[in-house]
């Protein structure tokens, strides 16, 4: 799979410009006119959703210009490429693991979370061996409870489990 | 000499064991988060902002500053050793950093690049010393129809001197705007553009903001790009350094011309990355070395190392005196001055004189601090940079997601983080320029404040914003810089035509 930059472009402006509509969608909630105390709330945010469109608008058309102004040169040599395949691997293979803490340390607290985490990093993604990345994980999650909880003083979320042992 | 006595008294608080302890804290933090890529100056700071919350504010402010001149020094370490700028601020000194420092000269370099970032902050601070009070005291004359006007001027800058698309610039500010009307209306109590979520209703906070854009958006193009380290060695030798440092007012042309470069796009928001690059391009032209630049030419080193830093000590000063930070460091750390309670802004200078002039003095400070502390530590980041990105990507990951966490104990604001990181990813891959996005999260409220209370003042007619020649001097120049792109690009069209059609035979045949 080879995403161009092209179609990431477009695909980022359409984004912005539905960014765009939907802040002035929720700015007409507000009430974009005038009173005589001045301008409604939403007044604002109206126009700063207009511009986000026109802004997006103008993304788009200068997308589409160069693309028609390169046209016949582009057919010969690639396009840009945004990400290509296993560049797009490496990075869900990176970020989807972090989405997976988050989710897991909802619900199971941060420690937990980020014991998992650091583990599955060190042993399946770094390949370390299964004693240094045990050993890795206790060295972290023992670190940020003495850097959040004893130093800091700011407590993380510690969840059920945590809980039931008597950790606040 | 009125600001002398003041500093003086600035160099008091400053200089007590607990504040000086503290500057060497917030260096050594600093210069993990410059070197380490992925984890950078707006980032850091951010990530530590929570923490500082029953901090005195001084000892807050001092902490978070020395970060900053840490990680703009951390930066050019990696920059020159491993040809990976920590910072995107020293992206230019690896232009010829990293090929003097191949050369075997790795020691040389490093001095030059530190002595050069040290003597550059230090005119940052003199200008700061020497301008902010006055500029306060000009700027107390504003009412809300000028300080809307200089919100406008510093974003109109940012469209009309943006080297990509004005289009880009606009949407990334104006997104940072519509971020900070969430939540609930200062005015009129109302919630704004909550769509209904309940998460929302206490708005976004910029550190949340922050982290994802800059934290985990710089990761992720980290892992994209590939991150191989090609270290050089560097022993560190007394003697190259006190002969590399004598050597450096051969460059005084150079300093001269990129410090002055550097205060200039530091105290207009430009930045530091612009100015680096901007000094080094200027550099190139102007040196009679210029044809060496890119070889290894120690001139390649100075001139961004020291616009860097002058800008960045000079971004300071539009957020002291007067609300307006010039880059996004400074807008967090602006950020975190209203959270304790202090309106930056010209009414701090008569307010709470000991907090400015403490955080003057703790420059002088902390700058000095962090070009001994860098020097000292050469080896020891060398040495952790071995490490693959693999065991250190996770850590700086586990680092922003408890960061985003303990801003205001919310798993929400996690999620929105890792959000704003894909943004902040695609954004940067796509040239959407991310500073003016913070600059519009953090000052949104306020600008939006002054609009709304000028247009209360003049009965809402628009015609407040060029009553006083003040007022509309600065509006007209807004409107100028907005028009800057479309006016160079005319003049280019209409000079460049002969130039484009020969180019464009050149290809065909």
């Amino acid at each position: 799979m080879n995403i161009s930059r092209n179609a990431m472009e477009v695909a980022t402006a359409l984004v912005t410009a539905l960014a765009g509509a939907a802040v002035c969608y929720g700015a007409m909630e507000n009430g974009i006119g005038w009173t005589e105390s001045g301008p409604k709330p939403g007044y604002f945010p109206f126009a700063i959703g207009c511009l986000i469109l026109i802004g997006s608008t103008a993304t788009l058309g200068q997308v589409a210009w160069k693309s028609l102004a390169a046209g016949p040169a582009g057919e010969s040599g690639h396009a840009d490429s945004f990400i290509n395949g296993p560049g797009l691997r490496t990075l869900a293979a990176f970020f989807l693991p972090i989405v997976a803490m988050t989710a897991i340390s909802a619900w199971l607290g941060l420690y937990i979370g980020m014991a998992l985490y650091i583990f599955y990093a060190m042993y399946f993604a770094a390949g370390f061996r299964l004693y240094s990345s045990l050993l890795t994980t206790v060295i972290v999650v023992a670190a940020n409870f003495i850097v959040f909880e004893k130093l800091f003083m700011v407590p993380l979320l510690k969840g059920p489990i945590l809980e039931y042992f008597g950790i606040y | 000499m009125g600001n002398f006595g003041q500093l003086m008294d600035g160099f008091a608080i400053a200089l007590t064991t607990h504040h000086v302890m503290i500057m060497v804290l917030g260096v050594l933090l600093g210069l993990v988060v410059g070197v380490l890529p992925g984890l950078g100056a707006p980032n850091g700071v951010s990530l530590l902002l929570p923490l500082t919350f029953t901090m005195d504010p001084i000892s807050a402010i001092i902490l978070l500053t020395s970060m900053y001149w840490g990680a703009l020094f951390g930066g050019s370490t990696t920059s020159i050793l491993f040809n990976i700028p920590g910072e995107p601020s020293s992206v230019a000194t690896t232009f010829d950093g990293h090929p003097m420092a191949k050369q075997g000269e790795a020691v040389r370099a490093l001095t030059l690049a530190f002595t050069s970032a040290g003597i550059g902050a230090l005119v940052g601070v003199l200008v700061i010393t020497l301008l902010s009070s006055w500029v306060a005291n000009f700027a107390l004359r504003f009412g809300s129809p000028e300080y809307f006007a200089v919100y406008f001027m510093a974003f109109a800058s940012f469209i009309g001197m943006a080297g990509g698309s004005p289009f880009k610039t606009l949407v990334s500010i104006m997104l940072g705007f519509a971020v900070a009307t969430v939540g609930m209306d200062t005015i009129s109590g109302e919630g704004r553009l909550t769509f209904g979520l309940r998460e929302l209703s206490n708005g976004i906070s910029f550190l949340v903001v922050v982290i994802g854009l800059f934290g985990i958006g710089e990761l992720l193009l980290t892992i994209d790009e590939g991150y191989k380290f090609e270290g050089v060695k560097a022993k560190l030798k007394l003697s190259t350094i006190f002969r590399t440092v004598a050597e450096m007012p051969r460059y005084w042309v150079t300093i001269v011309r990129s410090a002055l470069i550097g205060c200039w796009m530091g105290i207009t928001p430009g930045g530091p990355t612009a100015a680096s690059f901007m000094s080094y391009a200027l550099g190139r032209r102007f040196s009679r070395r210029g044809k060496y630049f890119g070889k290894g030419e120690p001139e390649g080193i100075v001139a961004p190392e020291t616009a860097d830093h002058s800008a960045g000590s000079c971004a300071l000063l539009p957020m002291l005196a007067l609300g307006v930070p010039g880059s996004a460091t400074a807008a967090v750390m602006m950020g975190g001055l209203m959270i304790w309670g202090l309106n930056p802004g010209p009414m701090l200078f008569s307010t709470r004189p000991d907090f400015v002039w403490g955080l003057i003095a703790s420059m002088y400070m902390g700058n000095l601090i962090a070009v001994v502390l860098v020097l000292a530590t050469v080896p020891l980041f060398a040495f952790i940079l071995r490490a693959p990105f693999t065991v250190v990507g996770p850590l700086i990951a586990i680092i922003c997601v408890i960061g985003a966490y303990t801003v205001a104990n919310h798993m929400f604001d996690i999620w929105l983080a890792l959000a704003f990181g894909i943004v902040g990813y695609a954004f940067k891959k796509l040239d959407y320029p991310l500073a003016p996005f913070v600059l519009a999260v953090v000052l949104g409220d306020k600008a939006e404040d002054a609009f709304r209370q000028s247009m209360l003042s003049s009965g809402g007619s628009l015609s407040v914003f060029f009553e006083t020649p003040l007022v509309a001097t600065m509006m007209a120049i807004g409107i100028l810089l907005l028009l800057l792109p479309f006016i160079s690009r005319f003049a280019g069209a209409v000079l460049g035509k002969g130039n484009a059609a020969e180019a464009g035979d050149g290809r065909h045949a």
